[in-house]
């Protein structure tokens, strides 16, 4: 078993991050394409590592130089727990190669511990990137002794296990549920959202806890930031607590009931992995139907109808893009039950709530647009729209609008909320309350598709890859909140009698750069000037 | 009714793809395009249904170029893949009212030809089940209708015949006539050189991306025994 285990492995890991592609395509352009896709990788880590590393800088410059490790620990769990929940079940139980593997004799088990081991790998990178270079940072300026380095090291190793297990059983749940329904993608999909919404509300419950802290707690800051670490995650504050104090024992029991915890998730995940991965693969056909009158619809409407059906047909599709729009609605809502008072005692300096939300709602329902990765998810079916009779504005029309239409129920439940509770002093305060989201949504929907006609992706074999791992779901995703960001900065540095002309001016100016953008994509000729 | 003259395209860093291609198919044609694997056939297909760019020539549809008004050209053929990778989050239905719709097909006769060609490709019952259902052989079944749905004056098709069952080949077979005799043409790829030999009137031979042989059926069956020896024979000497 062990050699399968170790076959599995190396063909689950051969073309982790599409390397083994990479390495052996012979098209020159692509390799060209794909390295420079690696660079603007290479620039987002660079920029995380600048990153946690001024942040570390900034706990030893503040004393609290023993919270690094734990609080680094904390945050690379935590991101590899989130990212993983909508990840680990569609790995696990993927449909792609099951029926080559079930007829090979390989037991069920090593394909499992395969695909956790992949699972491992990829998150092992994540623990390393925002890991790493805190400790790098502790140990230039506090010269810790040798049994720091081996136990730092020891801890980026272990840390992925235990998020990886709970992102992985909740995943094998939300699988396991979804098998048994008619519409496994939508119920995946809705399972999903539910979990994180879950998870969300508990943190928040969490952070309502702290308004119990007092100035004499303020005065012992690192204590207090500890004891919050320690009830998101008490393993991130155990290790983390070992590695400063340099205490192998510790940390050895941790690294050895992280490693239970993964096997025993390996083994009951192998005892339901047939079962659940066999309704997954089955699909049922009623071979009932009769033909009946069949309406007409124009290019435009049955495009967008294809392009809802698409979407709701992967529920990592979904769960990536509808988180936002689906926060946006709560936050409104609380705003409404809470008041403006809670959060403007809160700010650090003080801010017309106002004036600056239409860019905060602005931002979370841009975080992730469906366009960014819209034309990527055609994939192999991409011939049929090239060989119809549709232009490339037709296409991509209908993907803006079947966005737009997705965000549009959300945005006035949004708007709804938030005018009541936001109470605008003025028509115009109001006015732009309600232009402003619209605008940057418009822009960011046209934005995603722009990026993603720069870099498509058709010949994947997961879904994952291209919603969550491609290059364009990322740069699609931080255009709306870039966008929104610089324009609340702008409102920010200029006087108060100004708001409404400036504030006109961004609408007017992102209007113009969408219509440019626009017009720009849809030409006649974008194919073929994107390569696609 | 299909021009494609002097037709190059090569893959970017690669040496593959095709040179120097020239072939003509007229109304009435059933032109069969045959060759080994890798030999530039589908990335001929695809250049002429307008998937693939091309780096030189000219490719006329009715007089129309692909490259410069690819809709129009687009709205007179339709083009079946040699996988039929379709729409799987559709039904059969679904998919076929999707095309029609796209061709402004109007509904009494997209009824009229689903029903029709559903019915001969015993499909019909399944039409409402999700394409994800679907074996290779119903949906290479589906993708046919679909082609068939706009009624083209010009069927561009890459090995059809794979996957469907034998009733369902004769059936084709018999469309494929029906609109040659219609004053339509097929251009379309095989292996199958029987069928190849006894359903079209011209063929064209390629090797390694250039045309080694092509002419009227009769032409090139004069040179030897049958389509399949003479295939080998060119193949050979080439």
């Amino acid at each position: 078993m062990l050699k399968q285990i170790k076959l599995l492995t190396k063909l689950e890991l051969c073309n982790i991050y599409n390397l083994n592609v990479l390495r052996f395509s012979k098209n020159s352009r692509r390799k060209k394409k794909d390295l420079s896709v690696m660079m603007l990788w290479l620039f987002l880590i660079v920029m995380l590592i600048f990153y946690v590393s001024n942040l570390s800088y900034g706990l030893l410059r503040l004393e609290l130089g023993s919270l690094i490790p734990a609080y680094l620990i904390t945050v690379a769990s935590l991101l590899i727990f989130f990212f993983g929940i909508f990840k680990a079940g569609n790995t696990i139980f993927r449909k792609n190669g099951y029926d080559i593997l079930c007829s090979l004799p390989i037991n069920r088990t090593a394909i499992v511990v395969g695909r956790f081991l992949r699972l491992y790998v990829e998150n092992l990178v994540i623990a390393f990137l925002i890991v790493m270079p805190g400790l790098f940072v502790y140990a230039w300026f506090l010269k810790p002794g040798a049994a720091f380095y081996i136990l730092g090291a020891l801890s980026i190793l272990i840390l992925p296990l235990v998020p990886i297990t709970a992102s992985i059983l909740i995943g094998a749940v939300i699988m396991g549920i979804s098998s048994r329904m008619k519409h496994k993608s939508l119920a995946a999909a809705g399972l999903s959202v539910l979990f994180v919404l879950l998870i969300m509300y508990g943190s928040s419950r969490l952070s309502i806890m702290e308004e119990t802290i007092t100035p004499e707690m303020l005065r012992e800051l690192s204590s207090v930031i500890m004891g919050t670490l320690e009830k998101v995650y008490p393993p991130a504050v155990w290790l983390g607590r070992a590695v400063i104090a340099g205490s192998f024992m510790p940390c050895f029991i941790c690294a050895g009931a992280f490693l239970a915890v993964f096997a025993a998730a390996a083994a009951i995940v192998s005892i339901f992995f047939h079962a659940i991965s066999q309704s997954l693969c089955t699909t049922s056909a009623r071979h009932n139907y009769e033909l009946k009158t069949l309406k007409k619809s124009s290019v435009l409407s049955s495009l967008c109808k294809r392009e809802f059906r698409r979407y709701f047909s992967s529920s990592i599709y979904v769960t990536n893009t509808i988180i936002g729009p689906i926060l946006g609605c709560i936050l409104s809502g609380a705003l409404l039950f809470t008041g403006t008072d809670v959060i403007t005692k809160s700010l650090p300096i003080p801010l017309d709530i106002c004036t600056f939300a239409p860019f905060v709602f602005s931002g979370i329902f841009c975080m992730m647009t469906t366009t960014a990765t819209s034309i990527s998810m055609e994939g192999k079916n991409w011939w049929i729209l090239k060989s119809l009779p549709l232009s490339p504005k037709s296409v991509l029309n209908a993907k803006i609008l079947m966005n737009l239409l997705l965000m549009l129920p959300f945005y006035l439940i949004s708007e709804v909320l938030l005018i009541p509770a936001l109470k605008p002093e003025t028509f115009f305060d109001g006015f732009f309350l309600c232009l402003i989201p619209a605008v940057i949504i418009l822009f960011s929907c046209v934005y995603g598709i722009a990026v993603n006609l720069h870099f498509p992706v058709l010949n994947w074999e997961n879904e994952i890859t291209i919603v969550k791992q491609s290059i364009s779901a990322i740069l699609g995703g931080m255009g709306g909140v870039f966008l929104s960001a610089v324009c609340a900065v702008i409102i920010f540095l200029i006087s108060q009698e100004y708001y409404a002309l400036f504030k006109a001016l961004i609408c007017i100016f992102i209007l113009g750069a969408t219509a440019l953008l626009h017009k720009r994509i849809t030409a006649p000729d974008a194919w073929r000037r994107y390569e696609l | 009714m299909l021009t494609i003259d002097h037709l190059t395209k090569h893959y970017k860093g690669s040496n593959k793809g095709v040179t120097d291609i020239c072939l003509e198919i007229e109304a009435g044609d059933i032109y069969a395009f045959i060759g080994h694997n890798g030999a530039g056939k589908t990335t001929t297909i695809k250049c002429v249904a307008g998937i693939h760019d091309f780096d030189s020539g000219k490719i006329l549809i009715d007089g129309s170029s692909i490259r410069e008004s690819p809709l129009l050209c687009k709205s007179r053929f339709a083009y079946i893949p040699d996988n039929p990778d379709l729409y799987e989050y559709l039904t059969g239905i679904q998919y076929l009212n999707f095309i029609a719709d796209v061709f402004n097909v109007p509904a009494r006769i997209r009824e009229e030809l689903i029903g029709r060609y559903g019915n001969e490709f015993e499909i019909t019952s399944s039409l409402g089940d999700l394409i994800s259902t679907y074996s290779h052989g119903m949906k290479q079944k589906l993708a046919i209708i679909s082609a068939l749905i706009h009624q083209p004056k010009l069927l561009i098709l890459d090995e059809p015949f794979v996957g469907l069952d034998p009733k369902a080949s004769v059936i084709l077979k018999n469309i494929m006539r029906e609109i040659c005799d219609g004053g339509g043409a097929i251009f379309f790829s095989t292996h199958v050189l029987d069928v190849a030999e006894r359903l079209c009137n011209k063929v064209a031979i390629i090797k390694d991306g250039s045309l080694i042989a092509s002419g009227s059926m009769e032409e090139i069956l004069k040179q030897g025994e049958s389509l399949e020896s003479i295939f080998m024979e060119v193949v050979k000497n080439a």
